[in-house]
């Protein structure tokens, strides 16, 4: 039997792992979006939500600009600004030439794109550990039942990605430009000859996945004090949700990122060498070394496309574009 | 948003300009394929217009490329001209042409099949990217040729019958208000009965709101019952034309009834955009 301490034990990890989830799943959200809506797979959203992440180091603390310095509410806020600017730039620049390429030269494009982007904050901030400014800096956490608690960034996280899920759910099922977003999705040229503007749609798409992706990692940072080149490894994390929640959905990459958050915390705690000390239910030690966690999202990852290609939510089709 | 304003403008004077006339087109796709040879055609307002012929004649590539929509697959046109209203039009894109009154029935009924009945129609209401109207209005001239709509307004458009998408796909266009409707294989598939039924809604379309039409369909008896005019194409090019009750006495086409309709599988095999089964 696992003991009442055992299970407030797991009930505070398994709190942490939901937490962690949410920060994945406003990448995550923001790689379904586009791939829903424009059948581009971006494989940058890590080094997106890098960008993220620094934009508030640049605006926030000065470092490297010193003149850009403003302070940590304007920082933010101008942070979700540069995310739409970028969003809207991306599609005009980087991805209208290439509607209608094969997918892959299109994926060559956002591994080139997310080179470029951390090879650029490298150069600006170098590889070292960036801590934000200190009003966010969240000190406070949220107390939960069983004596668990959830810490305040994760707390925000957890909050805002299920605000912008449902917000996307809504915004596809109810509203017109949803419909008309949809619509293209499903079928291109019959909503060009309905005169919808693909250009458009397309556009609106990148500036809200780029927003939601930037302020992913501006929260990811947030979570450890500060930003740090490590970031970029959600693009890879982000995969194994998306393609669990089946790649073209909204709510799947939710769920997807959630269960990744879960897999990598209770992971980490329970089978590492350290830490590990005995697997609830089970009753036997484990003992894997550290980053056991880490791996663990990325067997499910080659688990879920063998056993279930089209993920959990996602649409059955053939690739677009 | 300006060269539509100059359109309704400065023209309509002349009341026998043709709406639509390709003079000596060649149509070429991915910059080498000769799909189109120098074809000659006029189609007056008010005019339906029948497009004849066996598969892979061209047919649906002389829509594509009037509506714009041919751009998307890599089709051009590289000689000859496309005017619409007196205006030089060749190689515009699809958005200018929707802004110009163009709309296209694009062929295999393509309903968005995870909206609803009524998002698809609302799709309708857009042009340019911008919303044009928006009130009960805009779908009485749908539900007034297709009452059966209203009443699966809530259906997901997948799940609708045949003969219900084919109304959906004319509705959603009609919605549009359109000067020119191209309507690519709009019995394919379709009961008999219900090719007679569209047909028929059809000319009545034709006649109440003064809506001009290119149909290219299989079909070639029913559609001459209801065209004025028909062009016949093999092999890219326009065999035959002549006014729809002409044609239909014409001995080459009293054979074209019978069938002998040349190889069907190359053209499905090209084909690299989706596109659903052809047959229901
Ligand atoms: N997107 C495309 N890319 C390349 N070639 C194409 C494309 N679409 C059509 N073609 C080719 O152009 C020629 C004319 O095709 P088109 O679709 O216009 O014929 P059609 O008369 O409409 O035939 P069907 O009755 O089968 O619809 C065919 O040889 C076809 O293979
Ligand atoms: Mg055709």
């Amino acid at each position: 039997m696992v003991s009442a301490a055992e299970s407030a034990t797991l009930f505070q990890i398994a709190v942490e792992g939901v937490g962690l989830g949410a920060l994945y799943a406003l990448v995550a959200m923001g790689f379904a979006l586009i791939y829903k809506v424009t059948g581009v797979l971006n494989f940058a959203q890590g080094q997106i939500a890098l960008v993220g992440a620094y934009l508030i180091v640049l605006l926030g603390t000065g470092e490297a600009i010193d003149w850009l310095q403003v302070s940590a509410p304007v920082a933010v806020a101008a942070a979700v600004v540069v995310g739409i600017v970028l969003g809207i730039l991306l599609e005009r620049v980087v991805f209208r030439p290439f509607i209608g390429e094969p997918v892959l030269s299109v994926i060559i494009v956002t591994l080139a794109l997310g080179g470029i982007f951390s090879g650029f904050v490298n150069f600006l901030f170098g590889q070292n550990f960036k801590g934000y400014p200190d009003a966010l800096v969240l000190d406070w956490s949220v107390g939960l039942p069983l004596g668990a608690s959830i810490p305040g960034s994760y707390a925000i996280a957890v909050l805002l990605s299920l605000v912008i899920v449902a917000a996307l759910m809504l915004f596809f099922r109810y509203t017109v430009t949803g419909s008309i977003l949809r619509a293209a999705a499903s079928d291109e040229q019959a909503a060009m000859v309905l005169g919808v503007s693909i250009e458009r749609t397309i556009a609106v798409a990148w500036a809200l996945s780029i927003t939601i992706t930037t302020v992913g990692g501006m929260l990811l940072a947030m979570s450890s004090g500060g930003a740090s080149v490590s970031i970029e490894d959600t693009g890879i994390i982000i995969l194994a949700a998306v393609v669990f929640g089946g790649l073209d959905s909204i709510p799947g990459a939710f769920v997807g990122a959630i269960v990744v958050g879960l897999l990598r915390e209770l992971g980490s705690y329970y089978f590492e060498g350290g830490t590990a000390i005995v697997a609830p239910v089970v009753d036997v030690q484990l003992n894997f070394g550290p980053g056991f966690g880490n791996i663990l999202p990325l067997i499910l990852l080659l688990v879920v496309i063998v056993v279930k290609p089209y993920g959990l939510f996602g649409t059955e089709r053939i690739e677009r574009l | 948003m300006t060269a539509s304003e100059t359109t309704e403008t400065a023209t309509r004077e002349e009341p026998d300009r043709p709406v639509v006339e390709l003079d000596n087109v060649e149509i070429v796709y991915d910059r080498h394929f000769l799909a189109v040879q120098g074809i000659s055609m006029a189609v007056d307002e008010g005019d339906i217009v029948a497009l004849l012929g066996p598969n892979g004649a061209g047919k649906s590539t002389v829509l594509k490329m009037i509506s714009g929509i041919g751009r998307t697959e890599r089709g051009e046109v590289t000689r000859g001209s496309v005017v619409y209203d007196g205006e030089d039009v060749t190689n515009d894109g699809a958005n200018e042409m929707v802004d110009r009154g163009v709309t296209h029935i694009l062929e295999g009924r393509r309903v968005f099949e995870d909206l609803t009945v009524e998002e698809n129609l609302r799709c309708g209401l857009y042009r340019g990217g911008r919303r044009v109207r928006f009130d009960e209005d805009d779908y009485r001239i749908a539900f007034e040729y297709f009452p059966q709509l209203e009443e699966i307004l809530d259906l997901k458009a997948g799940y609708a019958s045949g003969g219900q998408q084919q109304m959906l796909v004319v509705a959603r266009a009609l919605i549009h208000r359109p000067r020119l409707l191209l309507l690519d294989e709009p019995s394919l598939g379709l009961a008999p009965k219900l090719v007679r039924d569209i047909f028929e809604t059809l000319v009545e379309i034709n006649r109440e709101e003064n809506i001009t039409m290119m149909i290219a369909d299989q079909n070639a008896k029913r559609t001459l019952e209801t065209a004025d005019y028909g062009y016949v194409m093999e092999n890219g090019q326009v065999e035959l034309h002549d006014p729809a009750d002409v044609l239909v006495d014409r001995e080459e086409i009293k054979e074209f009834y019978l069938g002998t309709s040349g190889d069907s599988s190359q053209y499905t095999d090209i084909r690299h955009y989706k596109i659903r089964k052809r047959w229901t």
